[in-house]
């Protein structure tokens, strides 16, 4: 029997509930983007939170951070607490472990994920989640926005989301991570300045990322089946998916190895020069 | 408990058990699996290979679906040996919806999993059960002679199955 607040949502499936109540969604990084995922997974119904980030609410952010008020800003409240707050608002019975600081720092509830929302800065941040991701066997659903500027063209505002499935292409199999952009990335450390973000296009990101995840769930489409990779064009307000899709020749990863996945271990390494 | 295993490895796992045998009614096999997470308080198995039981290591016995000769043990604590990983004894139960282990599961394979605990101790090892859709494990943790039952699988890939 559905809550009376879902009946308008039974088409995903007889046991939608169960399937979306049972699941444990990781979200990392809830600025923008995260927070939008956090208030819709409410919505739909999740029941089973671990959210990471290690900042405070600032001035700021008030364009964009979904939850927060002005007086979030004077209290420096975490955003680990505006989104509980979010959710709790929402789905008063919600388990939430919160996690004040960088995911890296407490990486162990991660782990223990069924899928993970990847809402993080910068093409490093992604890579080291995923890897994350992909040693314990968990979906990643990561979205991002950029808005560039070219001479004296109009800016262009750009984004993507991406489900990198264990098992599958990864975001470097999709070209979307790359050491091009890593190098570039590595030169701008510390001298980026403020990034362009604005709240319209991390809600249509984060819109379909939440989809993407109900659909993994209930399955109510039964077409979702192959490699996610959209493409988000602000300019021309479209959502697609991306053309090298077409180009890519395999469906499996050859990045993440099934020898990779578990703990990473350390190994000692042989000086050669002191082998007799 | 978590355990976790790729849909690709699942259904390549269902479709090699499906295949018909000369004398036993069924196949068996193994999985291999890494324990991740060790140090905190959620370990998750995490599923890695199959590896079938060989045709000339099944028993000719009509009191049970499948009966596997000593060979077939020898070559599964090797697949221990060689790996470092732990490794689940599997079969099937081709029906939809939560699967459930017959007595007789739960009288013999504890003692094929006792075996691969003496080739590794250090890792998880097990029995697991498909049905056509879902999936059920009994978990022997390193240092623990008592299975874990309480667990969660989660079939990973499209769509995600979650069975507690």
């Amino acid at each position: 029997m559905f809550e009376e607040r879902f009946n308008r949502q039974s088409f995903l499936g007889a046991d939608w509930q169960q399937r979306i109540e049972n699941a444990i969604v990781g979200l990392v990084g809830l600025g923008g983007g995260g927070s939008h995922i956090a208030q819709q997974l409410a919505h739909v119904g999740f029941l089973n939170y671990r959210i990471w980030d290690g900042d405070v609410a600032e001035d700021s952010n008030l364009n964009r951070l979904i939850g927060a008020n002005e007086n979030d800003v004077e209290n420096e409240a975490p955003k680990t607490e505006i989104a509980r707050r979010l959710i709790n608002g929402l789905r008063r019975n919600a388990n939430i472990a919160a996690y004040n600081c960088k995911w890296q720092d407490d990486p162990e509830p991660l782990r223990g994920c069924d899928m993970i929302f990847g809402s993080v800065d910068g093409f490093a941040q992604r890579r080291e989640l995923e890897a994350c991701a992909r040693r314990y066997l968990i979906p990643l659903i990561d979205i991002g926005m950029d808005v560039h500027s070219i001479g004296d063209e109009p800016p262009r505002m750009g984004g993507q989301v991406i489900l990198s499935m264990p098992g599958g292409p990864c975001m470097s199999c999709l070209g979307f991570l790359n050491e091009r952009v890593l190098a570039q990335e590595g030169e701008r450390y510390g001298d980026a300045g403020p990034r362009p973000q604005v709240v319209w296009p991390n809600g249509i990101l984060a819109s379909s990322a939440v989809g993407i995840a109900v659909d993994l769930l209930t399955d109510w489409t039964r077409s979702l089946r192959d490699v996610i990779y959209l493409e988000y064009d602000g300019n021309k307000g479209t959502l697609k998916p991306h053309g090298r899709l077409q180009y890519l020749e395999r469906r499996s990863c050859i990045h993440y190895t099934v020898e990779q996945i578990g703990d990473p271990s350390a190994m000692t390494v042989v000086d050669s020069a002191t082998v007799q | 408990m978590q355990l976790r295993i790729l849909r690709a490895l699942y259904e390549r796992i269902n479709e090699d058990l499906a295949r018909s045998h000369e004398v036993a009614f069924e196949r068996v096999g193994f999985v291999s699996a890494k324990l991740g997470n060790r140090h905190s308080g959620e370990p998750v198995v995490l599923f890695a290979n199959h590896y079938p039981v060989a045709d000339q290591n099944y028993i000719d016995d009509p009191s049970a679906g499948a009966r596997i000769n000593s060979d077939a043990i020898r070559e599964a604590m090797q697949v221990v040996l060689d790996t470092g990983m732990g490794l689940f004894h599997v079969h099937c139960h081709a029906h939809r919806g939560r699967p459930g282990f017959s007595s007789m599961d739960l009288d013999e394979t504890p003692d094929v999993v006792s075996s691969l605990r003496v080739a590794n101790p250090n890792e998880a090892h097990g029995m697991l059960l498909l049905s056509n859709d879902e999936c059920i494990a009994h978990v022997w943790m390193p240092g623990s002679n008592e299975p874990v039952f309480d667990n969660r699988i989660t079939i990973v890939g499209y769509p995600l199955r979650i069975t507690m």
